[in-house]
């Protein structure tokens, strides 16, 4: 994976960066940097599930030959999860979801889809969704389906939309009430 | 015709002291007052000098110094109170406090990266940063005449040389020889380690060991374990590399 067009911040260059700081107000600022880096970068690759264990260019600069290691990047993303911007996948810490925009974040952009497009009281499914013709061109194209289930979560106790099991996950229906 | 020292001779060179006495005293003060009022004309010149040059002291950090040159070569220090007339005519004092307030926030800004030592350099280009490119440019000198401003209020900023470069430190703490002499051994590459150190400086290896580990306590050295030998390296970030320009 690598990403045409994103310019690394200035730390990504420096070596001790990749080394988690014994010092914890050091420590404390590498990981506020490195998590706002992880950010970005998802939002420009637009990646919504980050490996945590992938040598990503994200956690490896060949250039100064060093890669952040499996802890700090545990560390960065623990701490994401704390500010409410990640969520763990899995027990194990691998598969982080990252939301670049947090939920509501997405569901005012996901209101405003329907809003501008006059789909209220229409159905659509979750793939047309996230892959639709309806939704290409837009910030939710390739929106992932984990993002989107944590949306419709939130609409459906506002009473915002009406969900109607398919017969696989991507043709759940959802009425936009 | 011989006088001999008769009464009227020692009344006659009496009255001739008091005489010179006098003239002297004449001269003493007409030199004084002529003294008096060419400092007077002088230092109404300097004001009307100032006063012209207003913009280009303010605008131009070269002429800038030149003038703090000038004005300390006479004893005259513009920068002395802000009530002065020197303030007045240049608005000085207050571009000072200003810049001083750049400079504190430059080194807070910063200072969890290089734990509060930074290099000159650095800062002024981050005070320009800060000031935002239609600001008019600021010298090493006016930076270093805001910090020594800042001195007043006793908050530690100092200004120390090491290894021939000059760095501001902005948190209260003596850096003693040893850390001194490891910064210095970092040199330009910005790196040194345990071995290093010792070697070059002849240290045993616990000497060493201890100078690096309490630069990093103080946040002013970062460890690096991920050098292809697996030697630990220490960086300090005020000697350049990145960090210094996130501030």
């Amino acid at each position: 994976m690598t990403a045409p067009g994103f310019t690394f911040p200035y730390f990504h260059n420096y070596p001790p960066y990749f080394t988690l700081q014994p010092v914890k107000e050091t420590r404390d600022k590498q990981i506020a940097l490195w998590g706002s880096l992880v950010l970005t970068y998802c939002q420009h690759t637009k990646t919504f599930i980050l490996d945590s264990q992938a040598p990503s260019p994200l956690f490896v600069n060949d250039a100064i030959n060093r890669k952040l290691n499996t802890e700090a990047r545990i560390a960065v993303l623990d701490d994401l999860v704390a500010q409410g911007r990640a969520e763990w996948l899995d027990k194990s810490k691998r598969q982080c979801l990252i939301l670049w925009k947090r939920i509501d974040e997405w569901v005012a952009v996901l209101l405003d889809f329907v809003r501008t497009y006059g789909l209220s009281d229409s159905v659509m499914t979750l793939d047309e969704l996230s892959s639709g013709d309806d939704v290409r061109g837009t910030d939710l194209y390739g929106l992932h389906h984990e993002v989107l289930q944590r949306m419709l979560r939130v609409l459906e106790a506002q009473g915002k939309v009406r969900t109607f099991k398919g017969e696989t996950p991507g043709e759940l229906g959802i009425k936009f009430v | 015709m011989r006088r001999g020292p008769g009464i009227a001779g020692l009344q006659h060179a009496v009255r001739q002291k008091e005489q010179f006495k006098a003239a002297g005293e004449e001269v003493k003060k007409n030199t004084l007052q002529a003294l008096q009022e060419q400092l007077v004309a002088f230092r109404s010149s300097l004001e009307e000098f100032a006063r012209r040059h207003r913009s280009e002291v303010r605008s131009d950090p070269v002429f800038r110094a030149q003038f703090h040159a000038m004005c300390a070569s006479v004893g005259v220090d513009p920068l002395s109170s802000s009530k002065s007339l020197w303030a007045s005519a240049l608005g000085l004092g207050d571009y000072y406090y200003e810049l001083g307030v750049q400079v504190v926030e430059a080194c807070l800004a910063s200072r969890s990266l290089n734990g509060g030592l930074m290099e000159l350099g650095a800062l002024q280009r981050a005070v320009a940063r800060r000031r935002g490119t239609s600001a008019e440019p600021v010298s090493q000198d006016d930076v270093v005449r805001a910090i020594k401003k800042l001195r007043v209020l006793g908050g530690g900023f100092e200004l120390l040389s090491i290894g021939g470069r000059s760095f501001v430190r902005s948190v209260p703490g003596e850096l003693n020889t040893d850390k001194n002499t490891a910064i210095e051994a970092a040199g330009s590459r910005g790196f040194t380690s345990v071995p290093e150190l010792s070697v070059a400086k002849g240290w045993p290896q616990g000497r060493a060991e201890s100078v690096l580990q309490a630069l990093t306590l103080e946040g002013l050295a970062w460890v690096d374990d991920g050098a292809p030998d697996r030697v630990r390296l220490y960086w300090f970030p005020c000697l350049g590399g990145a960090a210094q320009e996130a501030a």
